[in-house]
């Protein structure tokens, strides 16, 4: 059997219905399993990931050509997401396994797979209401998780963000009905083809709803109140898997949806206004928290404000810069939030002051959260440098200086609060002795993405020649409607 | 096109249940209200007039008079989900009774909304 | 006030609403995929009904998904609710009247439930249709009856059965055909019991699992109350 890209969604699927039965038998099968997961579908990346990049493989599920049956669209730039979370989902899945010891584990690891169920759906489908519908498992799944924990704060924060993601899903849903009443049909590739058959009004009802909906799961301002109270509640490697995958799916989302449908100069003037305001505030809000996942948290959001800009500048050099950067954010942040895990389970407190001396007692988780963090400013050798330098200059190419200011801006508000967490975490104090000791399987989940995150710094080639592709098939809308129609 | 107004008037009132009501319960009814309105919209969309069930049981049916079925396909699949979302939110629902022992969501509020 | 900024938000967008709906064409026929569907139904499928047959075949992949929704929400709910199985619950039991009449009624429920779901591809109704008769069948057994139990072991098995019969007539599908939940079987003469290939199958499927999860999520749910 070839490795076709429907396994992507259907093997995660498989081995979260598999996960109860396995069960019964052992413990440490359920822990094993999704390991063999990712490490399949990791196989599976290598086999599809070349043929992807010179030409888009359409999957047609149930043996109905589109638009009638469903098809999955494996084009470069799903491609180059689904990679990177299968990257991220495998390292979180070692971290987990040491990390997650509260019961019940096995329901742990079958909302995990159904997360990234939800989110490889959400980077393949070619159909707007099966997008929906993995929206709705993705989202779930995140309630679920962030309520893990069980404790007063984590079931509110779940509640909040339930009841934002349902306005969310309500209005996407909307926004495919009225697509699907006047077009007909369901099919992306279809649906741009027929867009013009939808009045004017109806379409920019359509925009706004689709905008307010994909906008909720991608952190848009001001439309994020959920993420920080999530992230930080929520078990620190569900934390990653919020900020790593979750919300890159829902801005590949929004963005495919935006650049098939509505590619026009006044749209991309919004998108990089919202982007402007999202990363402005968020970094503002960041610098303002005491708590050491709530700023990860915020920082986070202003990294998809970032991202945002420089999709909305549309040019060819600018939308790889954010592909690039939405890969090196997804490998930072997981790092900064499984060493931030590990420092707040070693001090007791979620609070940065208390994270005084750690640095000397616990020296290598807080060299990988140093790291992190000197990544994710843009410093070099570290990757988050040649990303930050590649957006920098294509807002320059594009010549609008007022943009180019403001992200340094952003970018230095950033620099100074995650610095001085840097600088609490190596300033000299008596520690009580501690004997609680970083796992194995965290530190070599860390180590993984430390080495990652300065292999590309060092050589960005690698996966500089990949952006390219990437790029080119998100914003080329006609290829997209050709491949994706057959 | 009274249908749609009326699915639109349920659409609203669920979503002035969720915006002003301070029960948990009574938010988490809005919340399926508003379900229903979207539900109730979407098969009307698919509506044909003087059509019929799109279920071929007998010969003298034809294609021509049948309503179209795509809506209520996918009505289908968004009222399970509206389900499942309800259910997850009573769960949460009860633990937050357990942990505060109140409903009232002023009570409640620890983190920053 | 604040229900005054509602009432003036709802306004607003309840006006742009309005405006759209009001220009959108109301019991017109449409061109597009629905029409084909109603024209190569009988012909592609072997199913009667059409609905079930863009439900499992044509967009089976949606079904996929929706069975995913409601055994994550069975999973997420015992995630949420874990550690509070077991205790005592509150529930009155009910008259002489009721719990004979439920008894009665029970396994007529259940029945209906079942044959709700294996005509799916003939009749209205189908797989999740059927599975919410069931469990409202169980629902009513829990109202009657105090010490009314389900096995839990007994529910697993049937929603990982179920869930794992989905995905591997999808992946025969994809080993034996083209792609994922292709159908394999003979079509057979429309309007039998046994025709229209695996859509029977998967149906039978999730009849059983959404009967186990919701009557999970009802289990769930009543156990916590004290």
């Amino acid at each position: 059997m070839e490795f076709s890209p429907v396994l992507y969604i259907a093997i995660p699927l498989f081995a979260a219905f598999l996960i109860p039965l396995l069960g019964k038998v052992s413990k440490t099968l359920v822990k094993l399993t999704p390991g063999i997961v990712f490490l399949y579908l990791s196989y599976g990346s290598i086999l599809l990931f070349p043929k992807a990049m010179e030409k888009p493989i359409v999957q047609v599920v149930a043996g109905f050509k589109p638009p009638f049956g469903i098809s999955l669209y494996y084009g470069a730039t799903a491609a180059f997401l689904i990679t990177m979370v299968t990257i991220v989902g495998f390292v979180i899945w070692l971290y987990s396994y040491k990390f997650i010891i509260r019961e019940p584990i096995e329901k742990y690891y079958m909302l995990f797979m159904m997360l990234i169920t939800g989110s490889t759906g959400i980077l393949l489908t070619g159909d707007m209401f099966n997008m929906f519908v993995f929206l709705e498992i993705t989202s779930i799944a995140a309630y679920s998780l962030t309520a893990f924990l069980r404790d007063k704060d984590g079931a509110e924060a779940a509640f909040k963000y339930l009841l934002i993601g349902s306005f969310s899903s309500t209005f996407y849903l909307l926004s495919v009905m009225i697509i699907y009443s006047y077009t007909g049909t369901l099919n992306f590739a279809d649906i741009a083809g027929k867009i013009d058959l939808i009045p004017p009004m109806a379409k920019g009802f359509v925009l706004v709803l689709v905008l307010v909906g994909m906008g909720i799961e991608a952190e848009m301002f001001p439309l994020n109140g959920w993420a920080p109270d999530a992230y930080s509640q929520a078990p620190s490697p569900v934390g990653a898997v919020f900020g790593g995958i979750v919300v890159k799916a829902g801005l590949y989302a929004m963005i495919r949806i935006v650049f098939l449908f509505f590619k026009t100069p006044e749209v991309m003037q919004f998108l990089i206004f919202m982007g402007i305001l999202t990363l402005l505030i968020a970094e503002m809000a960041a610098m303002r928290q005491h708590q050491i996942k709530r700023m990860l948290a915020f920082s986070s959001i202003g990294q998809m404000g970032l991202v945002i800009i420089a999709l909305g500048i549309g040019t060819m050099g600018s939308t790889s810069a954010a592909l690039f950067q939405m890969f090196n954010h997804a490998l930072i942040k997981s790092l900064l939030f499984f060493a931030a895990g590990y420092l707040v389970f070693h001090s007791g407190s979620k609070q940065i002051e208390d994270l005084e001396g750690l640095g000397y007692d616990k020296p290598v988780t807080s060299f990988f959260f140093a790291v992190g963090a000197l990544a994710i400013i843009g410093l070099p050798p570290f990757s988050g440098f040649w990303s930050k330098l590649l957006i920098l200059v294509s807002v320059a190419k594009a010549g609008d200086i007022a943009i180019l200011l403001l992200i340094l801006t952003g970018s230095v508000i950033e620099a100074i609060y995650y610095l001085r967490a840097v600088v609490k975490l190596y300033t000299r104090k008596e520690v009580p002795d501690n004997v609680r000791r970083t796992p194995i399987s965290g530190l070599v989940a860390m180590g993984i993405l430390a080495a990652i995150i300065l292999y590309v710094g060092l050589y960005p080639g690698v996966i500089e020649k990949w952006l390219a592709p990437a790029a080119n098939n998100l914003l080329n809308a006609a290829d997209y409607i050709k491949a994706g129609l057959f | 096109m009274l249908y749609y107004i009326g699915a639109i008037s349920l659409i609203l009132i669920g979503m002035y249940a969720v915006l002003t009501k301070k029960n948990l319960l009574k938010i988490v009814v809005g919340l399926s209200i508003v379900d229903s309105g979207v539900n109730l919209l979407f098969i009307s969309v698919g509506y044909v007039k003087d059509a019929t069930a799109p279920i071929f049981s007998m010969p003298s049916l034809t294609a021509d008079k049948m309503v179209d079925p795509v809506p209520q396909a996918l009505v289908l699949t968004a009222i399970v989900i509206g389900l499942a979302t309800t259910a997850v939110a009573l769960g949460l629902v009860i633990r937050l009774y357990d942990h505060h022992k109140t409903l009232n969501i002023n009570k409640i509020r620890q983190l920053k909304w | 006030m604040r229900k005054a900024i509602a009432i003036l938000l709802l306004a607003i967008v309840g006006y742009y609403f309005i405006n759209v709906f009001i220009h959108m064409p109301f019991g017109e026929k449409r061109e597009g995929v629905g029409k084909y569907y109603l024209e190569n139904t009988v012909k592609e499928t072997g199913a009667a009904n059409v609905v079930t047959a863009i439900v499992v075949s044509y967009r089976g992949f949606d079904t996929l998904g929706e069975v995913t929704v409601l055994f994550l929400a069975a999973t997420g709910l015992g995630a949420i609710l874990f550690g509070k199985r077991g205790e005592k619950r509150r529930l009155q039991g009910a008259s002489v009247i009721v719990k004979t009449t439920s008894m009665m009624l029970y396994p007529m429920v259940v029945l209906l439930g079942a044959y709700v779901f294996v005509h799916g591809h003939l009749t209205p109704g189908g797989g999740f249709q059927g599975g919410a008769i069931i469990a409202t069948g169980v629902l009513l057994m829990f109202m009657s009856y105090r010490h009314f139990n389900v096995s839990h072991n007994a529910l697993t098995w049937i929603e990982s059965l179920a869930g794992l019969t989905f995905a591997t007539v999808g992946l025969i599908g994809l080993a034996l055909g083209t792609t994922f939940l292709q159908n394999f079987l003979p079509l057979g003469t429309p309007n039998d019991l046994v025709s229209a290939g695996i859509i029977p199958i998967i149906y039978i499927a999730v009849g059983f699992k959404v009967g186990a999860e919701l009557t999970g999520v009802l289990d769930n749910m009543l156990k916590t109350i004290r």
